[in-house]
């Protein structure tokens, strides 16, 4: 059985192109629509890697992202970060959740900027799951 | 109730940051969620003769709104606040009641542009219509003629219009959930000419004491809250004399609530909630109805 990967983003447009270079390169997508639906999924699918989209509505990327990183159960799943919200923002936003509080959380692996190139995004893909 | 999230509705004419900036004081009490909301009217992509659908114009008003939230939601993510962000096409009551109800929106943030008369009735009408629909107040923003924002810090010193209904016994319960934003609210009464007309002036002085012992009552429940309060008895056309009390008492927002069903009276003299949101120059937080 093939790996599974799950497409978290709101935009119906980057999940189809997500969607598309995961099933190219042979592997499961598994598609939500944004943070809540994703965690909801991760916890039910268990998937091997997670592509998350930071803006996006009822639940952030930055949000899903510090749950995935604080929970024992979810914490070795590989994610990639695949956004318009530029990384240093992303890295500042985890940065002011520690400080009010929160775990502190390792930085993610791979962090893609919107719009991305398919070999871009696949070979990130294969990074992990090659 | 508290105000854990809010929705923040523009078109990017009537609406910016600034005004965003100005509520991160209600982080003091509980906001920790910010959702943004762009509604594309369907006319700037609808079907046209020999055209069709203007798939291209909604992908650019999209791109263009998308540019902007990102912009913004990079400053409050900084923050530590969590942001969403809605681009729709669509009418505007329906897009906001469902972003409301995907989100358990606590308040809902609305630009006030400045229109023709036919214009502004309508625009009125779809802000009393969210309230109505969705059962979320809704703070009716406003900018000077100068473009600058009408107030910094629209919570720190409300007047609430009060005629002693059920309705503001809820805009009460809402209020003083702030206290650790609001600094004092100035509660007023507008008392009908009419009721005073035949009256001797000690049946008038007895008219006024009747509202100003009832006034001091509501604030005492916000005194007990940690917010200083203070009352105000006035007499007159109801819009009016809010926006003459405002002025008196340096107001920072107008509290009103709204009714379910406008009355017979409102419909002859008409609205003030909806007066209070399209005519004056100060933000105005519109309170639902008590179903």
């Amino acid at each position: 059985m093939s790996k599974k990967v799950l497409v978290v983003d709101d935009d119906p447009d980057v999940r189809l192109f997500n969607v598309t270079v995961v099933e190219e390169n042979g592997y499961t997508p598994i598609e939500a629509r944004d943070g809540e639906e994703g965690l909801k999924l991760v916890k039910s699918e268990r998937p091997d890697l997670v592509i998350l989209d930071v803006l996006m509505p009822r639940q952030s990327g930055i949000r899903l992202y510090r749950e995935l990183k604080t929970d024992n159960s979810l914490k070795h799943i590989q994610v990639i970060l695949l956004s318009g919200i530029a990384k240093k923002t992303f890295l500042r936003s985890q940065k002011a959740l520690t400080e009010f509080g929160g775990e502190s959380i390792p930085e993610p692996e791979i962090y893609l900027e919107k719009p991305v190139e398919p070999e871009e995004l696949s070979a990130a893909i294969n990074q992990f799951l090659g | 109730m508290e105000i854990h999230k809010i929705l923040f509705v523009t078109k990017f004419e009537e609406l910016w940051f600034d005004a965003v900036e100005s509520l991160m004081d209600l982080r003091k009490a509980s906001l920790n969620h910010v959702v943004f909301l762009n509604v594309i009217q369907r006319e700037k992509v609808a079907l046209r003769r020999g055209k069709g659908y203007q798939k291209s114009e909604e992908v650019r008003l999209r791109e263009m709104a998308n540019i902007r939230f990102i912009n913004w939601a990079e400053t409050l993510f900084e923050r530590g606040l969590e942001v969403g962000a809605y681009i729709v096409v669509g009418s505007l009551v329906k897009q906001i009641t469902t972003a409301i109800e995907k989100e358990g929106i606590d308040l809902v943030v609305v630009g006030h542009e400045k229109k023709g008369r036919i214009e502004r009735l309508y625009s009125s009408s779809e802000i009393l219509e969210i309230i109505r629909r969705s059962q979320t107040p809704v703070l009716v923003y406003k900018y000077a003629p100068d473009n600058t924002i009408a107030s910094n810090k629209p919570f720190d010193r409300p007047l609430l219009a009060t005629c002693f209904s059920d309705t503001d016994k809820k805009a009460i319960d809402y209020l003083k959930n702030l206290n650790q934003v609001i600094k004092k609210v100035t509660i007023v009464n507008v008392a009908d000419p009419k009721t005073l007309k035949n009256g001797s002036a000690m049946g008038v002085q007895k008219t006024r004491k009747d509202i100003r012992h009832k006034l001091d009552e509501l604030c005492d429940i916000f005194i007990a809250a940690g917010i200083d309060a203070s009352p105000g008895v006035y007499v007159g056309n109801p819009g009016k004399e809010i926006v003459t009390a405002a002025k008196e008492c340096n107001a920072s927002m107008v509290v009103a609530g709204t009714s379910s069903q406008p009355s017979l009276k409102e419909k002859l003299v008409g609205n003030t909630p909806r007066f209070l949101a399209e005519k004056t120059g100060f933000p105005t937080l519109l309170i639902p109805p008590v179903q």
